[in-house]
């Protein structure tokens, strides 16, 4: 690779994504029909100091293909993406999302805002989906230094960015994951409340969508938790969130595998 | 028809490398230098926004002087040459020696085939790990790169700046110590720089993959009490 230098009318300017389209470092989308690892739930929670994270590791194509995948990384301190969808795919975007807010930053010496992140993925999205089967659909969430507020936004397959004030479900498990989250979601979710529901959410996707891989006792795999707020991005430790998940599953032993008349 | 006139290699080379230094000469001064656990560069600029030193890579960094619009362009061009070379390969495989390289050949090609010489003078440090060692790379408006073992200084009057920090310690020295010789070594005998008009970076380990940073002028005030 020689050194990238452009004149003035043809420089990409900060953005990394443009920069390695034209220097042809980005892989090109194109039909396929083999099939690729994908399917998920992600939960993603807005409480009154930041944002809550709930990912399963679960990848699957026709089989399990992998059972402890990340799908929930530190985009920069402030900031998370998870992915949805072709697996591939989606680790491209997720190596191209952190490297491209790190790039802007040296580049101009400030830092993207926490919408300008938002709104630099969607025509990324866009161009994977509109171009080729191999979907992605990400979900950003994140501290907002500036307002002083956990913020999260959404996708759909068009590369449209819309920001959700409550809460946000991505993947094939989601629509058991949502529910639980309507009728658990407040306003004024502490901490504390926030994790529990994000958590029980995530145990109703494993335990209804064969794609979404739940708590895995046999070998302590347990999804991803993670909460983002004024201290930045951090992710719980594995103990906690094995504590959480075996406390669920004894309570629903005792009532059936049912919530039993009670959202826990 | 017009007249083309023999000029001898010697004298073309000779009026490039006086524009160039003349423009060089022009701009203040930088001093990078190597201090017990990692880099610190200074450079006096009146300037708070316009920097002459930036973060490049996890351990890379980059100083120049002469012409901002020049040095910036290969600024700009160096940080892409890193996120594209990590992106592509890992971010181990990103080397100081390999950019200096780079911009060894392209300001080389400036100064013989070039409408005119770059008028800039450029440092590329590295902070050593694992793999690599710390290492100041200076490459000169003609594209002479040199390796320089415990201090570098860029600018026009590198040689006088040059010999007063010579004149400091030859083991390597805490953070204060060595900023101190470095400021002292740019401002001469007969003056101070006020803080204000100091940009000083370092390179250091500090927990995390990013080791630049750019220090505040209260830290600064602080490490040069």
């Amino acid at each position: 690779m020689g050194l990238p230098l452009y004149s003035a009318h043809s420089d990409p300017g900060p953005s990394f994504f443009h920069y390695a389209e034209g220097a042809g470092l980005t892989t090109s989308p194109g039909p396929t029909d083999f099939a690729l690892p994908h399917a998920t739930t992600i939960i993603a929670v807005r409480y009154v100091g930041g944002v809550v994270m709930v990912g399963d590791r679960q990848a699957t194509g026709n089989y399990i293909a992998s059972r402890d995948v990340r799908k929930i990384e530190a985009a920069d301190r402030y900031t998370a993406i998870a992915i949805s969808g072709t697996a591939a795919r989606g680790i491209e975007f997720i190596r191209m999302a952190q490297l491209s807010f790190e790039h802007y930053e040296k580049m101009t010496d400030a830092t993207l805002s926490l919408e300008g992140k938002a709104n630099y993925l969607s025509p990324i999205i866009q161009r994977n989906n509109l171009t080729s089967p191999l979907m992605v659909l990400p979900l950003l969430a994140g501290w907002d230094p500036s307002h002083q507020v956990g913020r999260i936004f959404e996708y759909d397959g068009a590369g449209g960015c819309y920001e959700r004030l409550d809460f946000s479900t991505i993947g094939s498990g989601s629509p058991f994951a949502e529910n639980t989250l309507r009728l658990g979601f407040r306003s004024d979710l502490d901490l504390e409340a926030a994790l529990q529901l994000g958590a029980l959410a995530l145990y109703e996707a494993g335990d209804n969508d064969p794609s979404t891989g739940g708590p895995d006792f046999v070998r302590n795999l347990y999804p991803m938790m993670v909460t983002i707020n004024a201290d930045g991005f951090q992710e719980l430790a594995n103990d906690d969130i094995a504590n959480r998940f075996r406390a669920i599953n004894e309570r629903r032993t005792q009532t059936g595998g049912l919530a039993g008349g009670t959202l826990r | 028809m017009s007249n083309y006139f023999y000029v001898a290699p010697e004298q073309l080379i000779k009026d490039r490398a006086e524009f160039a230094q003349k423009g060089i000469a022009r701009g203040r001064s930088i001093v990078a230098a190597i201090y017990e656990v990692g880099v610190v560069m200074v450079a006096e600029n009146p300037s708070a926004s316009l920097n002459k030193i930036s973060e490049i890579y996890d351990r890379i960094a980059f100083a120049g002087v002469g012409k901002y619009n020049e040095f910036d362009r290969l600024r700009e061009a160096g940080i892409r040459w890193a996120d594209g070379t990590g992106f592509t390969y890992s971010r181990e495989d990103v080397d100081a020696r390999a950019l200096a390289n780079y911009y060894a050949q392209h300001v080389g090609d400036m100064f013989t085939e070039g409408p005119k010489p770059l008028e800039v003078e450029i440092l590329v440090a590295q902070l050593g790990s694992k793999f690599r060692p710390t290492k100041l790379y200076r490459i000169a408006y003609e594209g002479t790169i040199s390796d320089e073992t415990r201090f570098a200084v860029l600018g026009g009057d590198a040689e006088t700046i040059k010999g007063r920090f010579a004149a400091s310690e030859e083991r390597l020295e805490p953070l204060a110590t060595t900023l101190k010789n470095a400021v002292a070594a740019l401002a001469g005998p007969d003056r101070t720089i006020p803080v204000a008009d100091l940009e000083v970076c370092l390179l250091e380990d500090r927990g995390s993959r990013r080791t630049f940073k750019r220090l505040t002028d209260d830290e600064l005030s602080e490490l040069l009490r």
